[in-house]
This record gives structure tokens, C-alpha cells and sequence, in this order.
């Protein structure tokens, strides 16, 4: 894990309110990497993307964007920097059109002609999106309207793109679909990624660095690879079941994280 | 001694908290109440105290109350039930669970039918307990739940002398078929169903228990070889109730929270003997994560913990302190700054002057009586510690914040209890002086040994270990080295097997420079390193809040464990502590190089015992590549 840091996070604390929601995290982003976090319900990543991408301010630590401190700007300040952030649940822009959300995804650059390219680029991903270009985004399907997200995002060029459960709620080939894309992506269009998944199968299998978050900390990373080979990743998060000595099992090991 | 024999051979009794003991500690016949062993005073207790709450244990977020009627209806069911299923007077019955009052149901039960009751650590793994079921000749197995019961299946054709399993609870459970197994409902039918046919026979089991039967295994944890049952007669136990109510008083009104495994001598004692002495009530804290929410809720009036658990309190208020406004941390300062000044009087038993009573006084009621209140420590009369040594600077934190907090020293071998300090008399920094009943003799080579009632009656079935642990002359050794100053107080150095010799010839104990550096709050166990080489190393587990807590402090990045024991300030920190150890130590006994335990230990590894002590052996073994980088 030698390669050039794009986002570098040390010593991070976020609050929600009163609760400390992440408790002191430090991990780092290379350039062209993809770095999954995972973590059950209530891990505080959702919290880590919000306080990167500027929507919430941390009480300590800093976030460094290209070797820049970054924390506690404005999220318009960040966008403009080059990060985006692809919210849980889409939140696609549902009366304007498909066409009026890829446009406002654009709307800090003024380069005419590169947006429509980007937009064509957009399109050539997702072709789906094409056909439905005049469509309120409010109708398209779950997994279009994830795709129009992760389109939104592109259009901004960015260098990072900050991915909060891009699978949620989506059948499992769409997710594949999705997921395909995203590698494309990156290593077609070299777009760093830095994704939040509980699905952890399919973040594992794109990534190339993972961390696994509980209660507001790291307690494990490492390559993508090696978290997969884990006896605590494959039982809490791959879900898979020791043979236990009745036909069932109710207990899980203890997690010791190594 | 001039022991007042009345005409019928009752020792002369004197009152302590309303419950009758002998006058002159130490003699026999021990009596409690009357009782000489442990299920005849159970008997009366129950009968005499009836609907009174003995437990309290929480279901479904709700504390409820058990009476002692329902311990002993319980109880009797349970002795009675194995009775029907072929328990005979004498034979040992093995227990896997966290504490319940289940727990005590079963240990009291097993008793009063005149067996014996070992327990085994939840954390053990399946080949521990086939080991320890096949070492105590065990005829009954209890275990908690489906996640116990699933070791016993993994070992079922390795235990052949196992005559039935019987489960505590049935979740999980609904479909399980098999011969060996019953659950804890229908042992209890079993037992009303005997009872039935044979009125009054729990109560003639108990007339025929006498003191010097054994009443229960215990297995020390063994640093060393395989684990060894000690036995423990009731007339011990008796003995170490008759100390601990002079030494450590409970009354009948006082609050008990029970939370380290009853496998321990330790807290079955304060959990199950002494409030059975005393009447008292014992509260079950949920699980072992919830034992300070269980704490605030208690507020026990006493409370004996191991070091790790003031150290974790500590931790916990230091922290809060931190994250407290300007205002807050600047009171939280001055609060304990006024607590110390006291302190420096009143836990060495003086009276502080009034200047300083004064000044704590207002502190108290501006901060540190709302920190209690927050700990669940605003009743607590008095905290003890034992077990492994503690910090002197962590007992004057606690009583700055005026929580008493007292050390003492006792081992399974000699029921739990030898030497303690006392709210009157506390000599900080020693384990204080032998309890009421008890002698202690140094031996020649610096051997701490007792002698007294609550000795043990030894290992079971191991006749050659038992010989090895008792002086020509009947002495206990305790294997522990130590020192008695001109006031009586004992000071423990180490271990005797532990004692490393150098390549130069020289004779370390290593407990000496392991606990000094246990002090330190960034380190939670040490091991030193040295026998037959040339100089001594150490590796040290490092205490993963306090050290978080520091790199957080000093924005230093890392992830997981791993990469905290590497970053270079953490390793530098640990440095200066150790050299900070050193200073106090003569050359030979200064650690010329250390490691840190970079992966996170938890009760189920072979290196810990259940009470998170490194164990020496298994370290040595297990982290050899780390050892040999050092030479």
C-alpha cells in the first residue's frame, strides 16, 4: 500500500449530537485504487463519507485531499475539489428529468462541450439512462435511479467518487450490473473509488483495500483479498455457517479480527 | 489459645452483622450460625429467611427477585433429581455457564446431595472441557445454552463416564434429540417427582454432610501443565466465611453485584459463600459488556474486582473527563486534587485535618458525589481488589474520589482469602496481614506459607501434586515469594517457578518487574523474558483503550491493532515506560529490549487465563519468533 495518496484520513472523530459516531479512524485512498469499508448498521461509515465529503464537520482529526487539508469545509468547497459523494438511497433530483439531473451534476463546470461528452459518456455506460433521458427521475426503477446517481456523480469529473451502499435495495443482478460498471470505470476512466458497503461479497470482489469498521473503529484492513480469506469476514459478513455439531447453529464465534 | 468449651462441645459463640461465629477464630468445630458445613447453613438460611430477596437477576431489561425460598425449592429439586438419576454421595458434577442464579441453584443442590461441584469457564473450548469433566470424574454436566451445549456434543465420545447432560435453557433447542440430555425443567420434575415418593430426603442428605467432605473442585488455571481440581472441604469454606466476616463484614442489608466467573474462588466466595454467611443479596449482572450499566443500577454496597476492572472504571472517568467543557475538566481536577490531600490521611486510617476535610468536603458535594453516583459506587462501603497486584496510584485515585478500595491476597488453595488490609488498618501498596484464623511463615527461600482451617484439602486424584504443595510440618506453599515488614503487612514479590536465572548466574523474580510495568495504564500485561540468555526482554500486551486513546490524542493514524502496536509513538511510548521501570531496577534486572503482542488476545486463547493474566508458558511458546528477534 505504497502507491500515492489521494484522500488520507487520520484520527477522525465525528459526533451525532451527543453520540460519537466515529471514534478515532485513520485509513487512506491511493490514486486508481478502489477502497471498500464495511461494517453493519451503526458502524459510523455513512458518517465517515458525510464528514469527507463535507456534510458534517469532524470534532478532531484531518482529512487530507491530494496532500490538502480538507476537513470542516464547505461541501460545495469539496465538490469543486473533485469529490463526489453518491448518497445512500440515490436521492436523484425525482421531478426533473433524467437529462435536467446529468446537467445539474455538471453544474460547477462551464466547458459546453466536454459536459456533452461526459453526458455521452454517461449514456455509453448506462444505456438505459439514454432511453429514458426525457423521464422524470422520480419514475425510473430503483436500480436506474442508482445509476442516474452514479452518472450525476461522473459528470463531474471527479477524482473520487464516495459511494454510501451503492447496492441497497437493489436485486442482485442489478447489483452485479452496477458493480460491473463501477469497475469499468475505474479502470477505463481511472475514477478512484472509495465505497461503504454491508454487502461485503460484492465490495470485496471489486476492491482492492478493505477496512471493517465497528462501532465508530477499525478493527480490521487489509487487501481485499486477504479480508476475504478471514474466518471473522466469511462468518459475520459473508455469511458463511460453521457446521455445527446439531444440524444448526443460533451462536456465532467470538470476532477476533486477525 | 484459651478456647471456652461449653458443656456440649459448642465452641463460645460471639455476634457478628447478626449471625453467630465462633469466639476464637481458627478452632473446630467451625460454626456459622450453628452450621459446620455449607448446605446445613444453607437450610437455615432458606427456612428462616423465606420470601426475603437472595437474588436478583434481569429478565427482558427487568430486575427481578428471587427469594430464598425459591433457592431452595430450586436447589432441592435440582439435588434431588440427580439423586433419582444415580448421584451418589461424593461424586463430582461439572458446571458450564455464565453466572445465573441457575448457577448457585445447581452448586447448592449438588451439595446438599453430598456431591461435589466443579465449574468450567465458558471461554474453555471443547477438548478443555472433555479434559476437565474426565480429570474430575465429573457424572452430571451442566451447560448454559445451545453454544455450550455444542462443545459437549463436539466431545460426547470422549467422555464416557458422563452419565447425563442437563441444559439451562431451551432457545435454540426445540428439536434436539438426544439420550444424554435434559433440560433444567425436567430435571426439576424429576426432582418434585422424587420428592413425592421420598418426603424430607434433601433434608436427610444435608444432616449427613459433614465438614470434612469435599463440597467442591476447583481448577487453578495452571501457568503451567494441565489444570488441577483443587478439593475444598466445607469446613474450609466455613473457615474462609469465619475470616472474611471479620475482615471483609457484609450485613444483611448490603447489595452484591456478581460478575466474574464462579469458577473463581474469588467470586464464589463474595458471591455465593460469604452472602450466604451474611443473608445479603447478590445482584447477576446481565453479561460481562453490561457489568457497569449493571453497576450503576445496583450500586452494591460491596464490591470485589480483579485490577483490570478498577483500571477499566478508571479509564472510563478519565476519558469522560476528558470530553467534559473547560469548566467541567477544571472542577473534575480540583475535585481530585482535594480527594488526593484526603487521601494522603484516611487510607492509612488517620483523620485528615479540617482544612482538608473542609476543602473535600465541598468537592464532594460539587463533583465527586455525582461521579459516584455515575459509577454505581455512591453506596459502596467498600471495594476490594486481589487476584493480581494493582497499582498503588490507581488505590488512592479511588480513594480520592471516596470510594474505599482495599487489597488482599488469597489463593484457591486456601479457599480464597489469607491476608487482607481493612478499612481501619490499610497499609497501601502490601496485601496486608493474615485474616483472623490464619498464619503466615516466610520460609527460607522466601516462601509465602499459611496455615489455618482454610487449607485445602488437595488435588484431586493427584496425591503427588498434593504432597508438593504441603511442608513436612503441614504448611500450605503458596509458590508465592514475599516479605513481612515491622507492622505485619505482607508484600507479594513473585512467583517461585517463575524465578528466571540469568546466563550470569543471577536469580530474578520476574512478578516484581512485570507488575511494576503493569502499572502503567498503556500496558495491561507483561512477561519477562531471560532465562539461561544473557540479558532480559519482555513482551507486553499493550491495554488497546488507553493506548487508542493516546495515538487519538497525538493524531496518531492508525487502523487496527496490528497497526497501532507498529506506529512508531506508540512503540516509543511503551519505550519510555519500560525505561521508566528500569530506572528502578538493578542493572542485571533492567530490560535491554521489549515487543509488543500485536494481535489482540481474548479470553479464549491459550495465552490468557479468564482473568486476562498472560500466562508465561504459552506466551513463550506462542510468540517464540517474537523472543528470538530480541537476541
Amino acid at each position: 500500500m505504497m502507491g500515492e495518496a489521494l484522500l488520507e484520513i487520520n484520527n477522525l472523530e465525528s459526533f451525532y449530537g451527543p453520540i460519537m459516531a466515529i471514534r478515532g479512524v485513520s485509513l487512506k485512498v491511493d490514486k486508481g485504487q478502489i477502497v471498500a469499508v464495511l461494517g453493519a448498521n451503526g458502524a459510523g461509515k455513512s458518517t465517515l463519507l458525510k464528514t469527507i465529503s463535507g456534510i458534517m464537520d469532524p470534532e478532531k482529526g484531518e482529512v487530507l485531499f491530494d496532500g490538502q487539508p480538507i476537513q470542516g469545509h464547505e461541501p460545495h468547497k469539496i465538490v469543486e475539489q473533485g469529490i463526489v459523494h453518491v448518497p445512500e438511497g440515490r436521492e436523484v433530483f425525482p421531478l426533473l428529468t433524467v437529462d435536467e439531473n446529468l446537467s445539474l451534476g455538471a453544474y460547477t463546470r462551464g466547458d459546453r462541450a466536454e459536459i456533452e461528452r461526459d453526458r455521452e459518456m454517461v449514456f455509453d455506460y448506462f444505456p438505459i439512462l439514454a432511453e429514458r433521458r426525457g423521464q422524470e427521475a422520480g419514475t425510473l426503477s430503483g436500480g436506474q435511479q442508482q445509476m442516474l446517481a452514479i452518472g450525476r456523480g461522473l459528470m463531474l469529473r471527479p477524482k473520487i467518487m464516495l459511494l454510501d451502499e451503492p447496492s441497497l435495495g437493489l436485486s442482485p443482478l442489478l447489483v452485479q450490473e452496477i458493480f460491473a460498471i463501477l469497475r469499468r470505470l475505474n479502470s477505463e476512466e481511472h475514477v478512484t473509488m472509495m465505497l461503504v458497503e454491508q454487502n461485503a461479497r460484492i465490495a470485496l470482489e471489486l476492491a482492492d483495500i478493505g477496512y471493517v469498521m465497528e462501532i465508530g473503529r477499525i478493527v480490521m484492513d487489509g487487501s481485499a483479498d486477504r479480508l476475504m480469506e478471514s474466518e471473522d469476514i466469511k462468518s459475520f459478513y459473508l455469511g458463511h455457517q460453521e457446521e455445527g455439531q446439531r444440524g444448526e447453529k443460533r451462536w456465532k464465534r467470538k470476532k477476533t479480527w486477525r | 489459645m484459651n478456647m471456652q468449651t461449653s458443656v456440649t462441645g459448642t465452641p463460645s459463640q460471639i455476634e457478628i452483622n447478626g449471625v453467630s461465629f465462633n469466639a476464637d477464630p481458627g478452632q473446630r468445630p467451625i460454626l456459622v450460625d450453628g452450621c459446620d458445613t455449607i448446605p446445613k447453613l444453607f437450610e437455615t438460611r432458606c427456612k428462616t429467611l423465606g420470601v426475603r430477596t437472595a437474588h436478583r437477576e434481569k429478565d427482558m431489561g427487568i430486575w427481578k427477585s428471587y427469594s430464598w425460598s425459591d433457592y431452595w425449592d430450586h436447589a432441592k429439586w435440582i439435588g434431588l433429581g440427580l439423586l433419582s438419576l444415580g448421584l451418589k454421595r461424593g461424586e463430582v458434577i461439572s458446571i458450564l455457564s455464565e453466572d445465573r442464579r441457575e448457577w448457585l441453584y445447581t452448586d447448592m443442590g449438588v451439595q446438599g446431595a453430598g456431591g461435589i461441584a466443579s465449574g468450567v469457564y465458558t471461554t474453555d473450548s471443547a477438548a478443555q472441557l472433555a479434559y476437565l469433566v474426565n480429570d474430575s470424574d465429573s457424572r452430571f454436566l451442566f451447560v448454559e445454552n445451545d453454544e455450550q451445549l455444542d462443545k459437549y456434543l463436539e466431545i460426547a465420545d470422549q467422555v464416557p463416564g458422563l452419565a447425563k447432560v442437563i441444559i439451562y435453557e431451551r432457545d435454540g433447542l426445540h428439536d434436539l434429540e438426544h439420550d444424554a440430555c435434559l433440560f433444567l425443567d425436567e430435571l426439576y420434575d424429576l426432582g418434585r417427582a422424587y420428592e413425592a415418593q421420598h418426603p424430607g430426603s434433601f433434608e436427610a442428605e444435608i444432616a449427613k454432610s459433614r465438614p470434612e467432605d469435599t463440597a467442591l473442585l476447583i481448577y487453578t488455571s495452571g501457568t503451567t501443565g494441565m489444570p488441577k481440581g483443587a478439593m475444598l472441604g466445607h469446613e474450609n469454606v466455613l473457615a474462609s466465611m469465619e475470616s472474611g466476616a471479620r475482615a471483609l463484614e457484609v450485613s444483611r442489608e448490603d447489595e452484591q453485584l456478581c460478575f466474574l466467573p464462579l469458577c473463581h474462588i474469588l467470586e464464589r466466595n463474595v458471591s455465593v459463600y460469604f452472602p450466604l454467611g451474611a443473608a445479603s443479596t447478590v445482584n447477576f449482572a446481565e453479561s460481562p459488556e453490561t457489568v457497569f450499566d449493571n453497576m450503576q443500577e445496583v450500586s452494591p454496597a460491596t464490591f470485589f474486582a480483579v485490577p483490570r476492572v478498577w483500571e477499566k472504571i478508571y479509564s472510563r472517568v478519565l476519558v469522560l473527563a476528558q470530553e467534559a467543557t473547560p469548566l467541567g475538566r477544571w472542577a473534575f481536577h480540583q475535585a481530585i486534587k482535594a480527594g488526593a490531600a484526603r487521601a494522603d490521611y484516611v487510607m492509612t486510617g488517620r483523620e485528615a485535618p479540617s482544612g482538608v476535610s473542609a476543602r473535600y468536603a465541598f468537592w464532594d458535594f460539587a463533583v465527586l458525589r455525582n461521579l459516584r453516583r455515575m459509577l454505581g459506587m455512591d453506596k459502596m462501603r467498600r471495594g476490594g481488589t486481589g487476584a493480581a497486584p494493582i497499582s498503588p496510584e490507581l488505590l488512592k485515585w479511588y480513594w480520592s474520589i471516596g470510594v474505599p478500595l482495599i487489597e488482599g491476597y488469597g489463593m484457591t488453595e486456601n479457599a480464597g482469602i489469607s491476608t487482607i488490609n481493612t478499612l481501619e488498618k490499610n497499609s497501601p501498596g502490601t496485601v496486608g496481614r493474615p485474616v483472623p484464623g490464619v498464619q503466615l511463615r516466610i520460609s527460607e527461600e522466601g516462601e509465602i506459607q499459611t496455615l489455618g482451617l482454610n487449607n485445602f484439602q488437595g488435588y484431586w486424584r493427584n496425591n503427588e501434586k498434593t504432597a508438593e504443595t504441603f511442608t513436612a510440618d503441614g504448611w500450605l506453599r503458596t509458590g508465592d515469594v514475599g516479605r513481612v515488614d515491622e507492622n505485619g503487612d505482607l508484600t507479594i514479590t513473585g512467583r517461585i517457578k517463575d524465578i528466571i536465572i540469568t546466563a550470569g548466574g543471577k536469580n530474578i523474580t520476574p512478578a516484581e518487574i512485570e507488575s511494576r510495568l503493569k502499572f502503567s495504564h498503556y500496558i495491561a500485561d507483561a512477561v519477562i523474558i531471560g532465562d539461561r540468555r544473557k540479558y532480559l526482554t519482555c513482551l507486553i500486551m499493550i491495554d488497546q483503550e488507553n493506548v487508542e486513546k493516546f495515538a487519538q490524542d497525538r493524531k496518531i493514524p492508525f487502523s487496527d491493532f496490528a497497526s497501532l502496536c507498529a506506529a512508531p509513538e506508540v512503540v516509543e511510548q511503551i519505550r519510555q515506560e519500560v525505561e521508566a521501570v528500569n530506572k528502578d531496577f538493578a542493572r542485571v534486572e533492567q530490560i535491554k529490549d521489549f515487543r509488543l503482542i500485536n494481535v489482540l488476545l481474548t479470553a479464549e486463547d491459550d495465552e490468557l487465563t479468564a482473568t486476562m493474566k498472560l500466562k508465561r508458558s504459552f506466551v513463550e511458546k506462542k510468540h517464540k519468533a517474537l523472543i528470538e528477534e530480541m537476541y
